[in-house]
């Protein structure tokens, strides 16, 4: 596939060639050329960046279940927790959901801060 | 041969069909952990109940030199016996006998037993360690599946049909227990897919090992496939045992009733203060149910999936009772797809064999979101509706707290059918909560007050104060009484005493279309 500028009065034609291989007894007819569509120039907007992880990333992740606001976040990098730890609340459909930890570990990231926005699947945690 | 030697001859042939595929494979079955066919049934039936019937089958394959693979019983050990006295069918394949594989003449022992089940109105329960359709037999291994799947179909709703996941159970082998009522399956041990982790790695490239995939915690949790997760075999039969205690023999007939020696008047006064005072604080709702049931027990299923609902088997006044439960602790109790589908099924197992339905209801809704909305939460939303409504065994229902929205008649609400609505007072059932609810009516009010934040939060005040409350629809009869949390318990058995005699009818059909 080979593409060409075409210039034709002015109005600029993007056009698009492919080689076919073997022989060619026949060519269908010339199709008149479309105008390809403007390049959009105005790039989307970029989502502000999600607020930089404290720690570093560890084995275990715990991810929101259900979109909603981080209401409070229990504890800190480096912090231990054991199975059923509350790590942090997570309020969605009016109710103040908690976050437990699924094992005992100890905090290696901490990936929300209090009020963001989260969506379900979010990384809200990691533990080591 | 004299009649001695004939005798004889059936002492041996009968000593050697209980080794299955020889000592050798047998000793490797349990150095993988698990135990024979044979030990399986002894272990969950009463001692020494298990009557072996077709142990002289064999396969008729000749193609692939099937011959001289060919061993008596055909992988699969079959009959019938008792658990606590009642009388159970049982197949249970073995794995030592050519992988358990299941052939033309395997499958037609299993249909065998299922056909007396039917007949003779008692469960079924299959127990699968299989590495499944016996290549060699062909066409024919395939047709034995249909004709189970079959059965499983024709006998479901008619007696209860329990699979039991005991090694491998995979291809088509998997939709024989997907057709029945429950399904069981072990740590490490068990397994079941469609296709194995090596053939979709070349079809999709996906890596995944084989408990990743198809293991007991896998269907547990994500794909709600099974409905009980056993550490071992020992306590999964314990587990059958149990849940087969809390069911009837056949659709015609009722659960046992067991004596209570619970106080059928106990008061809970700790339920008067179980409900927080803020609505956006959760609460456990197994306490409420662990609290009114017969010595608190609860046989939770589907313990691990959608846990936003709970379902299982408890007792009132001795009698099996089925709960369905909104639980306010996981995903506010909200209703999703997955909590849609769980608790849809366990309300038509219950309708099917006769048993009565008490739900505990706080829920804040559907579950909104693109996701749940392109996974259908419309259709799979719909089948709880379904399934409440076309029940008609008795229906009991609690609300202890938010009951909105369309969430609220989908959990047996009186629109559909219930037969009693009891509602604590702490019960919220309106359309929507407050603070949207004043967002639509008020919206022009609040957007032309001075003070719009103040302005709304009267509003929502106002509406919470008029409407949040069990009494609007106590006066309209869709709440039958209001009752003191704590007298719980006496009004669930007094409700249950009393429909004992329900009878209600529907029109004849040849069956609804539930939406699946």
């Amino acid at each position: 596939m080979r593409k060409f500028i075409v210039n034709v009065n002015g109005n600029k034609y993007e056009v698009e060639v492919e080689e076919v291989g073997g022989v060619v007894s026949s060519r269908p007819a010339a199709q008149p050329v479309q105008e390809a569509p403007k390049q959009e120039t105005v790039k989307a907007e970029q989502p502000a960046p999600a607020p930089k992880p404290q720690g570093t990333e560890g084995a275990i992740k715990i991810t929101a279940p259900m979109p909603g606001t981080i209401l409070d976040v229990k504890v800190n990098v480096g912090d231990k927790v054991s199975k059923g730890t509350l790590v942090a609340i997570l309020e969605a459909m009016k109710m103040e959901n908690e976050i437990l930890a699924p094992q005992d570990a100890t905090v290696a990231s901490v990936n929300v801060t209090k009020g963001q926005q989260v969506n379900s699947g979010d990384i809200l945690f990691t533990l080591n | 041969m004299a009649t001695f030697d004939k005798l004889n001859e059936l002492r041996n042939k009968k000593e050697g069909l209980k080794l299955g595929g020889g000592e050798s494979k047998i000793s490797k079955q349990h150095e993988s952990g698990k135990k024979t066919a044979r030990e399986r049934l002894s272990m969950l039936l009463d001692e020494g109940s298990f009557v072996e019937m077709d142990a002289f089958v064999e396969t008729r394959g000749i193609d692939f030199d099937m011959q001289k693979k060919k061993i008596a019983g055909d992988g699969v050990v079959t009959g019938y016996g008792t658990i606590n006295g009642r009388l159970v069918f049982v197949s249970s394949q073995d794995f030592t006998v050519i992988g358990g594989s299941l052939g033309e003449m395997h499958a037609r022992k299993i249909t065998k037993v299922m056909d007396m089940a039917m007949k003779m109105g008692a469960p079924f329960i299959s127990i699968n360690d299989s590495g499944g359709a016996r290549i060699e037999e062909g066409i024919d291994a395939l047709g034995g599946f249909g004709d189970i799947f079959l059965r499983n179909t024709l006998a479901s709703g008619v007696i209860p049909q329990i699979s039991l996941i005991m090694g491998p159970c995979a291809g088509g082998a998997v939709y024989s227990p997907a057709i029945t009522d429950f399904v069981f399956m072990v740590d490490k041990t068990s397994h079941m897919f469609i296709t194995g982790p090596q053939v979709i790695k070349a079809v999709t490239g996906e890596d995944v090992s084989f408990d990743q995939l198809g293991g007991a915690k896998t269907h547990n949790t994500t794909s709600g496939v099974a409905h009980f997760e056993c550490a071992d075999e020992e306590s999964c039969f314990e587990k059958v045992k149990k849940l087969i205690s809390y069911l009837p023999d056949n659709n015609l007939t009722d659960p046992d009733v067991v004596e209570c020696k619970d106080d059928f008047n106990r008061l809970e006064a700790e339920l008067n203060e179980i409900i927080p005072d803020d609505p956006n604080k959760p609460y456990d709702m197994l306490d409420v149910i662990r609290k009114v049931t017969d010595d608190g027990e609860f046989f939770e299923i589907h313990e691990g999936f959608a846990k936003n609902i709970i379902v299982g088997f408890a007792r009132f006044g001795g009698k099996t009772a089925g709960i369905v439960a909104n639980q306010p602790k996981v995903a506010a109790g909200a209703l999703d797809v997955d909590a849609s589908d769980k608790a849809a099924r366990f309300v038509r197992f219950c309708d099917a064999f006769n048993i009565p339905i008490v739900t505990f209801t706080d829920v804040p809704g559907y579950l909104p979101g693109v996701k749940q909305e392109h996974s259908g939460i419309i259709r799979h939303g719909a089948k709880l509706l379904y399934a409440f409504s076309e029940a008609t065994v008795p229906k009991v229902n609690i609300i202890t707290r938010k009951a909105y929205g369309g969430a609220y008649i989908a959990m047996n609400s009186k629109h559909l059918g219930a037969d009693m609505v009891l509602a604590w007072p702490t019960a919220e059932i309106a359309v929507m909560g407050p603070d949207g609810a004043a967002n639509i009516i008020f919206k022009k009010e609040i957007a032309q007050s001075e003070d719009p934040i103040n302005f709304r939060k009267q509003k929502i005040q106002e509406y919470r104060d008029k409407f949040s409350n069990p009494y609007v629809a106590a006066a309209r009869g869709y709440v039958d009484d209001v009752i003191e949390p704590a007298t719980t318990r006496q009004r669930i058995i007094s409700s249950l005493d009393m429909l004992a005699s329900k009878r209600e009818t529907r029109p004849s059909k040849k069956h609804g279309n539930i939406p699946l």
